[in-house]
């Protein structure tokens, strides 16, 4: 019997997160990029 | 109290053993995904390359050309598409713009490239365009899926509008990294005319109606990295020409384009370095994380069972205590 709780226990902090994952919208989706399509060689890479 | 810390380290290998699938089948899946707001700029050069003079008409030699490759996620876009797709969905507003030695356009082919966050999948939705023209896309462009296989895949070209295979032609190391090498030909195939011309006045449709047809083919060449699929290199040695162009040219056939295009070194130090970052990520997802957990979810159950096995060992007797002298029969 304790076993079987030790086993619940050890698997709730996975469910947590399996549900963690599933609600929050991971990575978060930020905003389109105010940075133009390019007509011109933007120069050396930095 | 060995029972206790035995019943801990049972529940700790536990949770660990659940985490390593629930991170290789579950998480990675729905956090390994190409952001809706990307940004990314490659510039490629072909140096010599042959080019149309439109004043003269006649093809040229140049110093380089120059083509400026811009793709920018849309997220109003994808939000848009998604709620019908069901799923995670980027949308980039691509431009291939090419300049020749003196800086003007030579060419511009805007796209919108509708696709699965994860998977690269093609979305088929409305938008899907190249150069202004509709089309439904059957393969992958620009970038391959995550953990990228030893296999040839469709790749879609914007020129031709339509898929073709790209083939798996080996392994090699590019700049330290494990790269898979891919290749695509595709053969002289009549193409349609782009929408923007170099030079004012002219226009698709009077080139059309000169009875002027466009050709091209590629010999296209792509150094992937299997764990994000980002392609850190990439060539294409490319030829166009305009035939049927006697009436208008004097020839029937006039080179527009010919060149050995090469994404120019600074951009491919700067895509092996993102990817490198990005690979580690990729990497804690799929193995380096379930595997540690595995190992480590062994290990625990290992004690865990070594505890509880010598709890459960009768106890010694205490320290001190005589000696139980000798038995004799009785008599």
């Amino acid at each position: 019997m304790r076993a079987l709780v030790a086993v619940a226990i050890g698997l709730a902090p996975v469910l947590l997160f399996v549900l963690l994952v599933s609600l929050v919208d991971l990575p978060p989706d930020g905003p389109t990029s105010p940075k133009p399509l390019l007509t011109a060689d933007p120069g050396p890479k930095k | 109290m060995r029972r206790r810390a035995s019943l801990v380290l049972l529940a700790l290998a536990v949770c660990c053993a659940a985490m390593a699938p629930t991170l290789r089948w579950y998480a990675f899946p729905r956090l390994a995904k190409i952001p809706p707001n990307q940004y990314q700029e490659t510039v490629l050069e072909a140096r010599p390359a042959t080019l149309l003079n439109y004043s003269t008409l006649k093809a040229e030699k140049v110093e380089k050309i120059t083509i400026i490759q811009t793709l920018k996620g849309n997220v109003e876009e994808s939000k848009r598409i998604e709620r019908d797709a069901g799923r995670d969905v980027v949308v980039w507003d691509a431009l291939a713009y090419v300049t020749g030695p003196d800086g003007k356009m030579v060419s511009k082919i805007p796209e919108r490239y509708i696709f699965d966050a994860h998977t690269q999948d093609p979305v088929n939705a409305t938008g899907e365009t190249v150069d202004g023209d509709p089309v439904r896309r059957e393969g992958i462009e620009f970038k391959w899926p995550f953990l990228t296989e030893k296999r040839d895949y469709q790749y879609f070209d914007a020129q031709t509008r339509t898929s073709a295979p790209i083939h798996y032609k080996g392994t090699q190391t590019f700049r330290g990294l494990e790269v898979y090498y891919f290749e695509q030909t595709v053969p002289w195939t009549k193409v349609p005319m782009p929408k923007a011309m170099p030079v004012k006045g002219i226009t698709p449709q009077v080139l059309a109606d000169s009875g002027l047809t466009r050709w091209y083919t590629t010999k296209r060449m792509f150094w992937v990295e299997p764990v994000t699929g980002a392609p850190v290199n990439g060539e294409e040695i490319h030829r166009e020409e305009l035939r049927n162009a006697k009436a208008l040219m004097g020839q029937d056939t006039i080179t527009v384009f010919e060149g050995h295009v090469k994404m120019r070194g600074d951009y491919v130090d700067s895509i092996v370095e993102m990817v490198g970052s990005n690979r580690l990520m990729v990497m804690m997802l799929v193995s380096y994380m379930p595997w540690s957990l595995t190992v480590l979810a062994l290990a625990l159950l290992a004690l865990a069972f070594w505890l509880e096995a010598r709890s459960r060992r009768p106890a010694a007797p205490p320290a001190g205590s005589p000696p139980p002298g000798p038995v004799t029969a009785p008599v």
